[in-house]
């Protein structure tokens, strides 16, 4: 795909990879639509197909914790080679599949599903 | 998918809200090319079929939990996403390599203009549209599909 650039008018010029992530609406406006951080303040917070951490790390500012979780193994690696680079710490990834959730009962108190069911 | 949505819900605290976000294929996606001042339609990208009967197999899951009493619905949105090009070769091959939208635009504007225009920035201006939904305490058992 070449040089698709970032992804809102805005960034206009500022070319990236060709991740699938490039392609999708910035964390911020993604957010802002949803009814902005009071939805993730304070919250535990699972991103369900987190791919590459896009959303995951850019919620995590706002929340208690994030999980990002992805059937793709090397979309996890990359998500946590960005967590590492972005200097998060409240966010931790795994590969694995929606059906099988490795977490216990109520853990959560907001589940993300972006671009994913 | 329904498999899924019940496994979200038993990881959600009651009252806590699923967040269902993706591209909307109700509606067309658009090709812009970039003004000085704003954008110039150049023409339309359909979804592809297959992505159709996805989200069609999508929407029918989100409604059987609902119905069933696993989540409510609490709002719902749209809004637009821009997806910029360098020129109109990059966004054909994107559109050639992409499986969400059928391969080739419906253009709007003559091949004279296209030509004119080919190394200006593009965009594919498409809808995304989301669901908040909130985990309800004592759903009832699910029915068989």
């Amino acid at each position: 795909m070449g040089s698709v650039a970032k992804d809102s008018a805005g960034d206009f010029g500022r070319h990236v990879p060709a991740l699938s992530s490039a392609l999708r609406p910035h964390p911020d406006d993604e957010l802002r639509e949803w009814g902005g951080s009071r939805l993730v303040r304070g919250k535990r917070v699972l991103d369900l197909g987190c791919g590459d951490g896009r959303l995951a790390l850019g919620v995590a500012r706002f929340a208690t914790r994030v999980e990002g979780i992805d059937p793709d193994p090397e979309a996890i690696a990359a998500a946590k080679r960005n967590a590492r680079k972005a200097g998060v710490r409240n966010v931790h990834f795994a590969a694995g599949a929606a059906q099988h959730l490795p977490y216990p009962d109520a853990a959560f108190d907001l589940v993300i599903l972006s671009w994913t069911l | 998918m329904v498999d899924a949505l019940v496994e979200i819900h038993r990881v959600l605290a009651p009252g806590g809200i699923l967040v269902d976000a993706r591209p909307d294929s109700r509606v067309p996606a658009y090709v812009e090319r970039r003004k000085p001042r704003g954008f110039q339609r150049f023409g339309v990208v359909n979804t592809s079929r297959l992505e159709l009967v996805n989200d069609r197999a999508s929407d029918q899951a989100i409604t059987r939990v609902v119905r069933e009493g696993l989540f409510k619905r609490r709002r719902s949105g749209r809004f637009w996403h821009r997806v910029p090009f360098s020129d109109l070769a990059e966004l054909r091959r994107y559109l050639w390599e992409h499986l969400r939208f059928v391969h080739r635009a419906e253009w709007v504007v003559d091949v004279a203009t296209r030509r004119r225009h080919a190394k200006d920035q593009f965009v594919i201006r498409r809808a995304v549209r989301y669901e908040l939904l909130e985990a309800l305490r004592s759903p009832r058992k699910l029915s068989p599909a």
